[in-house]
Order: C-alpha cells, then sequence, then structure tokens
C-alpha cells in the first residue's frame, strides 16, 4: 500500500494502482471514458481524466499513471475543470445530444459525466455530421454511428479479448468509425460484451432496444446456468420478465464477460417474446395452454395427449405412478438443477421409493474411487489458475463450446502472461500419459489440465480416467498451488448434482452407499436406467429438468426406454422431444431466473441463485414440488423453504459443512479452500 | 477518402457469414503476390509489420485495395480482412475504392499553394477529369518537395515547378508511358545551397584502429 | 565562415554509390567507431552535444544513454518519414547521401547495443527508397552490414520500411506501430521508446540528419563539433525554405545564423515588391513568426524565446500578398486530414477549427467566433495524447493573436459579399 494526497486529502491505497482506481479509496471519482481495466493496458485516448500531479507541468491522464507514494494529485483545481469541460466539449462536437430517444439514456457515462464534468453550454454551432441510423451490426447488435465517440473499446475487445478480430476503425482522425469487413456481420461467440463496453448510445441490444428504460427497471443478481461456466449477471427485470441479460463481474468465474447464448437466450428464462435471433439456442415449442414457448401449468397425458390440469390431478398422477412402480424407479437429474434439487430428488428416490437408481451424468458413471480421486481438493484447479498457470493442456475439449467463458481466460493467459496452451486428444492420454506429462513439465511446474467429463465417458471411461490420475501424479499436481485438473462436467451443475449425491454410485459427498441395507446399495447408471426401462426391469423414470433424447448419444436406447415406461414423470420447461412424446406427467418448471438455491462451478465454488423474477403461471418451486411428492409417498424431506433446503445441504455433504447462504455471497465460495474440506471422504488413500 | 462517406451508412448484410481468417482451401492467392508477402514476412521479427508492404503489393496487382485483394493478403498473412482494412484506410497512399491506373498527387499543402498549387491540382484534375481509368488525379499533403513548389508525384515520380501550362504535356507523357517531363524531374535537381559542393571534404590520414 | 559537413560534397556524381563514396572517404568513421568501444562512441556523441534533427531537439547522446543495458533486443529505427510541411531535408540525404546515413545507423547502433535496425521512410519517397536499398545492398555486400562488421563482433541488419502515407507516422510512436503493421497510432507514453519501444523491446529513434551526422561527429570528434554553432544548438542544420522566396530550398547553416541571413541572403526574400508577412520557422507546427522577428538568431533556445520552435528547421516565408485566412486554412485542413483520431482533443479540435475557418472564409462568423477558437486552441494545447493537436493549435493561435485585425476585416468584407453569395443570415 503506498499514501498520496488527492485533492488535499490523505488517501492509502494498493500500489502501483492506477490514479483513476487509487482514487477512489479517497472517495475521488476522476471521470473516464476509454479506461476499462478488463480491456488490458491503458491507451488514454478519450483524455478525459486528466489530473494536475505536483512537480509534472502537463496534466496527467490519470487511467494510466500509476499513484505513488508522496504524489500530490489535484481533480478540483481549475486547469484541471478547464481540461474536463473542454474535452466533453471535443466528445460532444459530433454527439448528436439525442438523449430523449436514445437507448442508452438513464444508464449512459457520457451523460452523466458531461452532467457532472462538463460546462454545461455549448459553443460548437457547426453542422454535426449525420448518418442513417441505426444501422445493424449483427442479428443482436445495432451501431449508431452519430453516437459513438471513438473510445476504442469495442474494437479492442474485438481485438484484445476476444481476439475476433472482426471489429475494427475504419479510417482516420475526425472521419473514423467502428465497422466490420466489408459489410459482413459482427458475429463472434462473444460479441455481446460490446453493448456493455460501449460507454454513449452507440451499441445497443436490438432484442432489449426500447423495452425499458433505466428508471423502470430493477436489477438481480444471479448465475446464468445454461452451461458450466456459470458466469455471474445481472438480470434486467421489468414486470416480473427479464429483459435483459448483463455480466457480473467475478474474477474468479468470468472475468466480467458473458457469451451471446447467455446473454441473449434469456427469452427462454420467461423474458420477452422469442426473436428469431435471441431464440435459435433455445429448444423451440409451442404448448397448447403454455403459451409463449415456456411450460407453465402442470400436464398430464390424457389419450396421447398432453393436456393442462391442476396441481392437485398433476400430483396425484404421479404419485399413483410412483407407487405403482415402487423400487422399479430411475431418476435422471439434468445439469441445470440446483444442488438442493439434486439432493432431495436422490433422498424421494433412496429413502422414499427405495430406488438406488439416480445418476446425473447421462453418459453413466465412473467408479466411485475414481471420482472420488479426480475431485480430490488438493487436485483441483481454479479458474485464474488457468491464466497464470505455466502451462494448459487442453485435453479432449473444446473450451470455446464446452464452457464458453473459460476460451477467454485461456486467451488471456497466453496474451498477458505468456501461458503456454498445449491440446491432446483422449487418445494420446491414453497411449502415454507419462510421455504427455513430460512434454507438460518442460514449460513449469504450475500446469492446469483442463478436460471435458466426455473424456471418462462411455464403456473406456475408467481406463481414461486412470490416465488422466497417472498425468496428475506424474506431473505432482496435487501438491503444486497454481496447477491442477479442472474438470468442463456435460452440464451445467455437473459437479455440484455429484456432491449432491445424484450418482447411482455414492452418496450426498460423495458417500460410500454400497453397503447400505435400506433397499438402496449401488444403482444403475444413466445407461442402466435405460436398459432396466426397456427390458421391463424398472416401470417408471423421474426426469428432472432433464430430457434423455436431447443427449448426444443413446438416443436409440432412450427411444425405446421411454416407450416402454409405464410413468414418466417430468419437470420441464419447454416441451422437447422426450417430454412432448413420452412425459405422463409434466410439472412446470423454473427458469434459472426464478430459483433459489446452490450450484457448484466446475472449479468448486458454490454459488447462489435468487430468484429475478416470480414464477409463471403456476410454475412452483422445484423443490417444493420434490417435497410434496415425497410426503405424499411417506416422505419427510423436511424442508419448508428453499433456505432450510440449502441448509441441508451443508448439513448433508461433509465437506459443504458450516455454508451458509451469506458466506456464499454473491460471489460465491470455493469449498476446497474451507476448513471442511478435510472431510473429504478418503483423503488418506488418494492421490 | 471516398470509401468512408459510404461506410459510414452502410448496413451490414445479415446473410453473408461473419469474415473470420480466410480458409486457405477456398482462398485463391495468385502465386506471385503469396511469394511476394511471404517474402515481407520472412523480413521482420513480426510477421504482423509486413501489413503495409503486402498491401502495396495487393494495391499494385489488383489496382486498389479491393475486398478480394485484402481477403487475399489476409489468407497468407493469416490475419483477419478486417485488420488488413482497419490498416488499409488509415494510409492515404492506399486505395480503398477503384481509382485509376497512373496516379498524379499534386500537392495543395501550404508551400505548394503559396505557389499556385490549388490552380494546377484544378487543371489537372479538369485534364483527367474525362479519363478516370486513366488517371487517379488526388491532392495531397505536403510531399516533402516544396522546392519544387508548385509539384506533383506522378506514379511516385516528382516533377516540378510546374504550371497549368505544363499540365497538356504531363498527362500526355503518362499516357504515352514516357517519361514525365523529364526537365523538371526532381532527380536531376541540384542542392540550392550555393556553398554546397564548394570545398573537398577535409582529408584525414588513414588511422590505425586502436585497441579494444 | 560556412561550414558544410552534410553538404561538402552532396551533388558528386554517383555520390549514392559504394565507390565514390568510399573514395570521399566514406566509411571510415565506421572504421574508427567499431574500433571504439560503445561508451567511448557514446561519448563522442554526448561531447557533440548534437541536438535531434528531427523536430524534438532532444539531445542524441542523452537518448542513446537512456537504453537500458543488457541482453535485451535493442532496436534501433531511422526515422525518415519526412512530413512536415515545409521539411525537405532527409530526402536530399537519402537521395544522394544514402552511404552516409547507412554508415551513421552502423555506428549508432553499435553505440546503442542494438543488431537490427529499421528505415522507415515515407512511402511517397519513391525514387529515395530506391536509392536507399541499392545502397544497402552495396553495403551489406561489403560487410558493413551485417554479421561481425568488418571483424569488430558488432552485428547489425537494416530492413527498409516504407510508409503508405500519413503525416502522424512521423511521430515516433505511431511510426512503431505502422513499422509493427497496424494503424499509425501514436502510443501512450510512458512507457517511452528507450524502454518499450519496437516489439515492446528497447528502442532508439533518430532521425535521418541526425544520424547522417553521426559519420561526421565520429570523424572530426565530438568536441570540435561542438565548437560549431551556439552554447545549446551546436553544429550545422540543413534548412529547408520554401514558400515566398526566390531560391527555395536546403541550405547547411551554423546553428546560430540570423533568420534574416537565411531567409533574405541565402533564399533571396519574397519576390521583388513583396514584404514578408510572416514566416513558419520549424515547419507548419511551429507558431508563426512576423517581419519583425526575423533578426531572430536560428537556434533551438533562441527561437524557443522568440514564442516558436526550430523543429525540423523548416522555413516556410509567407508574403503580404496572400490573405492570413488562407494560410490558416491550409494549416487547419492539413492536421485535421492528418490527425490519427486516437484523442478526443485532437480529433475533435482540427475538425473543429477547420469548420470555422470555413464558415469565417464564407462570411458567416462573427468576432466572437475567433475568441472561441482561439480558446479551443488553448483547450487542445497540452491535453492530447502526442503533439499532432498542439501542432495546429500552436500556429493557429498564433496566428489569430497575431492577425486578428485581419482576420476581423476580412469577416466584414466577406459579410459584405453582394447577396446570393451569402447563406441566409
Amino acid at each position: 500500500m503506498i499514501t498520496f494526497t488527492i485533492d488535499g486529502r490523505e488517501v492509502t491505497a494498493p500500489e502501483n494502482a492506477m490514479l483513476v482506481d487509487a482514487a477512489k479509496y479517497g472517495d475521488v471519482e476522476i471521470p473516464v471514458f476509454c479506461y476499462e481495466p478488463k480491456l488490458g493496458n491503458p491507451v488514454g485516448a478519450c483524455r478525459m481524466c486528466l489530473v494536475e500531479i505536483e512537480g509534472i507541468p502537463k496534466l496527467q491522464t490519470g487511467c494510466s499513471t500509476p499513484a505513488k507514494d508522496g504524489m500530490v494529485v489535484n481533480t478540483q483545481s481549475q486547469r484541471v475543470k478547464v481540461a474536463q469541460q473542454a474535452v466533453v466539449e471535443f466528445l460532444l462536437v459530433n454527439h448528436p445530444l439525442d438523449c430523449p430517444v436514445c437507448d442508452k439514456g438513464g444508464e449512459c457515462p457520457l451523460q452523466d459525466i458531461t452532467f457532472g464534468w462538463g460546462a454545461g453550454t455549448s459553443r460548437f454551432i457547426e453542422p454535426k455530421r449525420h448518418f442513417v441510423k441505426p444501422l445493424a451490426l449483427s442479428e443482436r447488435i445495432a451501431i449508431d454511428r452519430e453516437r459513438c465517440i471513438l473510445c476504442y473499446r469495442c474494437v479492442r475487445f474485438s481485438q484484445e479479448i476476444s481476439e475476433d478480430y472482426q471489429l475494427v476503425l475504419v479510417d482516420r482522425g475526425a472521419q473514423s468509425f467502428v465497422a466490420t469487413f466489408d459489410g459482413h456481420p459482427y458475429e463472434a461467440t462473444f460479441s455481446g460484451n460490446i453493448i456493455e463496453l460501449c460507454p454513449v448510445g452507440a451499441l445497443t441490444s436490438r432484442p432489449y432496444r426500447f423495452r425499458a428504460r433505466p428508471w423502470d427497471i430493477e436489477d438481480a443478481g444471479s448465475v446464468c446456468t445454461l452451461c458450466p461456466s456459470q458466469c455471474n449477471v445481472t438480470l434486467t427485470v421489468r414486470d416480473e420478465r427479464v429483459m435483459r441479460v448483463l455480466a457480473r463481474e467475478n474474477g474468479e468465474v468470468d472475468d466480467g464477460w458473458l457469451c451471446d447464448r447467455g446473454r441473449f437466450a434469456y427469452p427462454a428464462l420467461g423474458g420477452l417474446p422469442a426473436s428469431a435471433a435471441a431464440l435459435a439456442d433455445a429448444p423451440p415449442t409451442a404448448t397448447p395452454g403454455n403459451g409463449g414457448g415456456r411450460i407453465t401449468e402442470p400436464m398430464i397425458r390424457d389419450g396421447g395427449q398432453l393436456r393442462v390440469v391442476s396441481w392437485e390431478r398433476a400430483m396425484t398422477e404421479a404419485v399413483a405412478g410412483l407407487r405403482r412402480a415402487g423400487a422399479r424407479v430411475g431418476a435422471i437429474v439434468g445439469g441445470q438443477a440446483t444442488n438442493e434439487e439434486g439432493l432431495l430428488l436422490a433422498r424421494l428416490m433412496r429413502e422414499g421409493a427405495g430406488s438406488p437408481h439416480v445418476d446425473s451424468r447421462a453418459a453413466g458413471t465412473l467408479a466411485r474411487e475414481l471420482h472420488l480421486a479426480l475431485n480430490e481438493p488438493r487436485l483441483q484447479a481454479k479458474v485464474s489458475d488457468l491464466e497464470f498457470a505455466h502451462a494448459v493442456l487442453v485435453l479432449d475439449s473444446d473450451p470455446i463450446r464446452d464452457a464458453p467463458i473459460l476460451d477467454l481466460r485461456l486467451r488471456k493467459g497466453v496474451r498477458r502472461h505468456g501461458m503456454k496452451l498445449i491440446s491432446a486428444t483422449r487418445e494420446e492420454l491414453l497411449r502415454g500419459p507419462r510421455e504427455l506429462a513430460s512434454k507438460l513439465g518442460a514449460e513449469g511446474e504450475e500446469i492446469v489440465v483442463l478436460w471435458a467429463e466426455r473424456l471418462t465417458a462411455g464403456p473406456d471411461g475408467d481406463r481414461a480416467a486412470a490416465a488422466l490420475l497417472e498425468l496428475a501424479q506424474a506431473l505432482s499436481l496435487g501438491d503444486v498451488d497454481g496447477g491442477g485438473l479442472l474438470e468442463i462436467p456435460a452440464h451445467a451443475n455437473g459437479r455440484g448434482l455429484r456432491e449432491a449425491g445424484v450418482l447411482p454410485n455414492a452418496g450426498p459427498g460423495l458417500a460410500d452407499t454400497s453397503d447400505t441395507s435400506d433397499g438402496n446399495g449401488v444403482g444403475r447408471d444413466a445407461t442402466g436406467i435405460a436398459q432396466g426401462l426397456a427390458a421391463g426391469e424398472l416401470t417408471a423414470l423421474y426426469l428432472l429438468q432433464s430430457d434423455p433424447l436431447l443427449e448426444p448419444a443413446g438416443r436409440e436406447l432412450w427411444e425405446r426406454a421411454l416407450a416402454r415406461a409405464a410413468t414418466v414423470v417430468a419437470h420441464a420447461s419447454f416441451l422437447s422431444e422426450g417430454v412432448r412424446e413420452h412425459a405422463d406427467v409434466v410439472f412446470p418448471s423454473e427458469s434459472y431466473a426464478e430459483k433459489e438455491g446452490t450450484i457448484t462451478h466446475p472449479d468448486g465454488r458454490l454459488q447462489r441463485l435468487r430468484p429475478a423474477v416470480a414464477h409463471p403461471g403456476a410454475t412452483r418451486s422445484e423443490w417444493s414440488v420434490i417435497a410434496e411428492l415425497a410426503s405424499r409417498l411417506g416422505l419427510d424431506l423436511e424442508v419448508l423453504s428453499g433456505a432450510m433446503a440449502s441448509a441441508q445441504l451443508f448439513e448433508t455433504v461433509p465437506f459443504y459443512a458450516g455454508l451458509t447462504l451469506e458466506e456464499i455471497g454473491g460471489k460465491g465460495v470455493r469449498w476446497q479452500e474451507r476448513e471442511a474440506a478435510a472431510a473429504y471422504p478418503g483423503r488418506e488413500q488418494l492421490v | 477518402m471516398s470509401a468512408s462517406a459510404s461506410g459510414w451508412d452502410r448496413p451490414v448484410d445479415l446473410e453473408k457469414d461473419a469474415a473470420e481468417i480466410p480458409d486457405p482451401d477456398t482462398t485463391e492467392v495468385p502465386v506471385e503476390l503469396r511469394a511476394e508477402i511471404e517474402a515481407y514476412m520472412g523480413r521482420y521479427p513480426d510477421t504482423r509489420s509486413a501489413t503495409l508492404p503486402a498491401l502495396e503489393a495487393a494495391q499494385r496487382l489488383h489496382g486498389w485495395c479491393s475486398p478480394q485483394a485484402l481477403e487475399q493478403v489476409a489468407c497468407v498473412m493469416r490475419v483477419t480482412p478486417a485488420y488488413l482494412e482497419s490498416v488499409a484506410t488509415f494510409y492515404d497512399m492506399l486505395e480503398t475504392t477503384p481509382v485509376g491506373r497512373h496516379a498524379i498527387y499534386v500537392c495543395t499543402n501550404i508551400s505548394c499553394s503559396l505557389r499556385g498549387a490549388d490552380a494546377l491540382f484544378a487543371a489537372v484534375r479538369d485534364a483527367a477529369g474525362a479519363e478516370p481509368e486513366e488517371f487517379n488525379v488526388r491532392s495531397f499533403e505536403c510531399l516533402g518537395a516544396c522546392d519544387l513548389a508548385p509539384m506533383a508525384s506522378v506514379d511516385g515520380v516528382y516533377v516540378g515547378p510546374l504550371s497549368v501550362d505544363d499540365v497538356p504535356r504531363l498527362l500526355e507523357d503518362v499516357r504515352a508511358r514516357r517519361a514525365v517531363l523529364p526537365e523538371k524531374q526532381l532527380a536531376r535537381r541540384r542542392v540550392a545551397d550555393p556553398d554546397a559542393n564548394s570545398r573537398e571534404f577535409p582529408e584525414h590520414p588513414p588511422q590505425e584502429p586502436a585497441e579494444r | 565562415m560556412t561550414e558544410k559537413l552534410l553538404f561538402a560534397d552532396i551533388d558528386e556524381p554517383g555520390l549514392n554509390t559504394l565507390e565514390v563514396y568510399e573514395r570521399r572517404g566514406g566509411y571510415a568513421s565506421l572504421r574508427k567507431a567499431l574500433a571504439m568501444t560503445p561508451e567511448a562512441v557514446l561519448a563522442e556523441l554526448e561531447a557533440s552535444r548534437l541536438r535531434g534533427r528531427g523536430g524534438a531537439g532532444f539531445q542524441t547522446g542523452k537518448k542513446v544513454s537512456f537504453l537500458p543495458k543488457g541482453s535485451i533486443e535493442t532496436y534501433l529505427v531511422c526515422n525518415a518519414d519526412e512530413s512536415e510541411p515545409g521539411a525537405f531535408k532527409d530526402r536530399e540525404l537519402l537521395q544522394k547521401n544514402p552511404h552516409r546515413l547507412i554508415e551513421g545507423i552502423v555506428i549508432a547502433s553499435h553505440a546503442a547495443g542494438a543488431r537490427r535496425s529499421f528505415i522507415y521512410i515515407r512511402g511517397e519517397y519513391v525514387l529515395q527508397a530506391t536509392v536507399l536499398d541499392a545502397a544497402l545492398e552495396e553495403a551489406r555486400q561489403a560487410g558493413f552490414v551485417g554479421e561481425d562488421i568488418l571483424g569488430s563482433g558488432h552485428t547489425l541488419s537494416i530492413v527498409l520500411h516504407r510508409g503508405a502515407g500519413a503525416y502522424i507516422c512521423g511521430e515516433e510512436t505511431a511510426l512503431l506501430d505502422s513499422l509493427e503493421g497496424k494503424r499509425g497510432n501514436p502510443r501512450l507514453k510512458p512507457p517511452f521508446p528507450a524502454n518499450q519501444g519496437l516489439y515492446q523491446g528497447p528502442t532508439l529513434i533518430n532521425n535521418v540528419e541526425t544520424l547522417s551526422t553521426v559519420p561526421v561527429i565520429i570523424d572530426i570528434g565530438g568536441a570540435r563539433y561542438a565548437e560549431l554553432g551556439v552554447e545549446t544548438s551546436t553544429g550545422t542544420k540543413l534548412v529547408s525554405i520554401s514558400g515566398h522566396v526566390q531560391r527555395p530550398g536546403n541550405y547547411e547553416i551554423v546553428l546560430g545564423t540570423p533568420a534574416r541571413e537565411i531567409v533574405y541572403g541565402l533564399a533571396g526574400g519574397p519576390p521583388e515588391g513583396r514584404e514578408v508577412k510572416c514566416w513558419f520557422p520549424g515547419g507548419s507546427s511551429a507558431p508563426v513568426l512576423t517581419a519583425e522577428d526575423l533578426d531572430v538568431s536560428y537556434d533551438f533556445d533562441s527561437l524557443a524565446k522568440a514564442g516558436s520552435m526550430l523543429g525540423s528547421g523548416s522555413i516556410i516565408v509567407v508574403d503580404d500578398s496572400t490573405p492570413i485566412l488562407d494560410v490558416a486554412l491550409k494549416v487547419a485542413k492539413f492536421y485535421q486530414h492528418e490527425s490519427c483520431g486516437k484523442c478526443s482533443p485532437c480529433r475533435e479540435g482540427t475538425n473543429w477549427t477547420l469548420k470555422t475557418l470555413q464558415r469565417i472564409e464564407r462570411g458567416e462568423a462573427t468576432p466572437m467566433d475567433l475568441e472561441i477558437m482561439a480558446s479551443v486552441q488553448t483547450n487542445i494545447i497540452g491535453n492530447c495524447l502526442c503533439v499532432l493537436g498542439d501542432s495546429m493549435a500552436m500556429p493557429i493561435g498564433s496566428i489569430i493573436a497575431k492577425f486578428k485585425e485581419e482576420l476581423e476585416a476580412h469577416m466584414d468584407s466577406a459579410r459584405l459579399r453582394p447577396p446570393g453569395t451569402l447563406v441566409s443570415a
């Protein structure tokens, strides 16, 4: 820490913090436009942050001048004020000042800074430039070039963060403008971030345009569950509908970025009426009685067709079906389910129905010892390790598809920290984990192996897992801070569901279930459940936000299984094929914007989902539906609220012990970094 | 730059795909252009330094930095065409709209303009106006030859001082593909300083290298 | 006494060839320098008190000494992007004495510990690039450039890099970006190129004339060189003089020569019957001076004291036949055209100034516009990322201050033009 003086006050700030950041420690705001630390080194282009520093004759840019011990800085002198007013005036020279009809109005840095630091009058009387506006920059983004103040943020994002280099500045000087090549649209995985980066109304979201003014909306923080990245988001809510999704910066998760799927697929959350583009990623449906695509009413199959019924009726049907099946029931929990939902459903199966057949891994499970070994706390890398490691091995994984946000982190590591990126296939691993280890070891000690769940899927999964462990051992990853294994599960909350006990061969906390005598023992995995159903050994299937027909493999088997199952109970938001054709009872399911509970990030970080909008239609919380079913089946799950479900999770999973929702807070907590991690089972016998 | 005027108002074509680094399998690049660009890339510690010479080479071949030319350069250099467009539009000598074959830059900056450059430019522009495919007449910023004011650069050859009367012959020389106004070419000019060249460079006895 | 160090044999036929250059004593300084330690070469440069000839006038020896010592790859870049309106002296050296420049580069690289160098020449200089390219090839063949030069152990590659038409690339950090294949945008400083320049490595950037002077200094000795000129401006300087003079061209003068001697004595002054109205002492970026200032000593500090600058040493003379508004318009239009657009005060300030001047020309302005324009210049100066904004604001500001009455008179008469030529009031 260093101490410097700003506007007459002594302020202590971190060493090397740029003045604009250091000033905040003294509650001094230095206005900025182009400065955005997420984009890398400051460029000093807008000149808004000019400050006076004693001993330096010229005004300096606060964005690029590190605070130094003993420095005396003035942001309020006449000289600085004149310069600030001048910069605002220059920026407004070609700005149309069309704030009344601008979507950014009310949340616009240019407005705020003009108000706070501008002269308040205008001396510019020359004609401003006029252009056709707005123009499409892509399906999702509109550009208004009149409003652009050429701060470079969007092009720096395209060039230095997502590195797609599609968005550039064309021409020179006052004629410069932001453009793509030869009229091509700006289509890239992370393109939507430029909307948030834009400090004026030049780049706006086409789906959000004119949907709400800032004073109509509320913000709600949550976590996106559309993929294992689990990016932190702020949901813009108006009249109980999600109108927009924004990034909510969490350095250990997303670095402040959000992919376009997470940003624009919000109609799936029960938000805006779907625009064709935004819905491209969401399952297409149209449900009688369930308007807008979302299922919001319970349904049962009646005469081969699903029809809307009351909760009571649906419950009765479900209970009857499950009773008939007894222990001959299997359950598949989808990756968007919370830890609590997984835990409760597993209890419903194991304790209520007496069936051990629960799974959350579509491709089948691994031996419990392998699960234990692969999840060993000391062996786990965290997201930021990807950035600072000496090398990262991307193993049988495609980050841009499996967990897009990690792709940005890897690029950042390579670009800014000289991280070496190496990739290998499953075959290369199986051929020689030792050789792979020596190749990686040559790059340094801190090695992260980023692997996808599919590596350990299928009949050969155990072998691949063993090879992976051999690789980890050869690199001593268990003993290296800043290195380790990082698995990208096949689904968003894959890790959390496993830890909550949604596995056929492990209970909550990956507990041993093999010798319990209450009708459980080791159950069938997903494939086993399908085989059991197809063979008539199982008769009922419980789907919690899961549709096996959407999985990449095993379709033929699942079609037979679903066709033969006597009872299929499904919690679902959309009528995907499996649900539409085979479910006998459909419970309307929550979107993540409505959910309350926790999920666990691939690196072990427990994160909180908080309800941002009310349940649409007759939708109820998943946990309450499961609890009621259990109760009707004679099992008291002892949950009366979402918070109680979380408390039960923290009590049940030994290495989550003592956690509270408050502790998890807005940024999450990695359980491996808490004392309770010592309760991880069988630590002594592992790597 | 005329490209900009249209660029401002041009929406993207949503039917098109994103413009990524061109696929070598589907992007045809003339062999000689590829060889020239690759040679430039080899000169620098960072291949991207070859951007300006590569664009210049593509312009020489295509007449201007057309989208196709940019795609070819992008394909060889493994960059996006947008990156090249961004660079090309920054520099005055790189043309981003189709232009005439012969570049005539008439300097209209201050020193030339004090000596009649604006009238000269107007005369050249008017005289060449009927042949847009033959001539690319541009009013240019200071070309660094104010001693020849007013002057022009004709396909890179500096000529001056020019008068309006020189214009027909200048254009005729270009059309005839012969040396332009040979007597007015910079290459033939001696330094103005009357005392230059007047003394021998002081002679010094050859020195033995000292011990290092 | 007229000392000719750079122009002594400038028009010698074939001087651009190695044969003639060597016959005239060329590359003797290189042999001498390579036999000296880098520190000794640097000491000679420092003793010469040579100030950079590109515009900023920073002491060359000091600049070299700022480079970090050690094993990091260090670069030397020769700035041959001569683009300042009124400047054409580097052109003369590049075209007629390329080996002198090459020799200077090799000597400077020896002092700086650089093993790679680049010459960034403006794209418009086609003839000069061709001549230099041929000279470089000769020098490589002769072993003056390349591996283990003359058995000294010093290695240097030189790459000739052509620009493509952008004034801003004469600014050293913009030049580096351009050389790296990017748009020529100036960089934020610090870091300065001496610490983080080309490809992030320590980089020494010098002008053609500066580097061409290096062999002279090694030849005659830094102390002897420093005896020429005046205390803070040593040596000789090439001056490009143009505009309303009878003998425009390049002259080699000893720094400290009275400006009047250059403008009238050497260049012959304005045409018969005309008077000097104003003159730019150091290219169009320099605040204008008037006829009253002609007795100023032509050196760095005296011109600064007179409220202007020596810059690259390019004098543009404007006589009393030219309306000052025309001069202001040309200046503003140039900088508006050449502003890279990266920082707001320069991008918008040059644009605003040009529009106001055009409105004055059209007769749609009032004296209040002059006040606003003057204040816009003040708002640009010192607030930009690089010096380009100031390069317009200083001359325009000086024109408004010194020729206010003429501009106001123009406004009056332009407003009184016959109806039809006016946009409605």
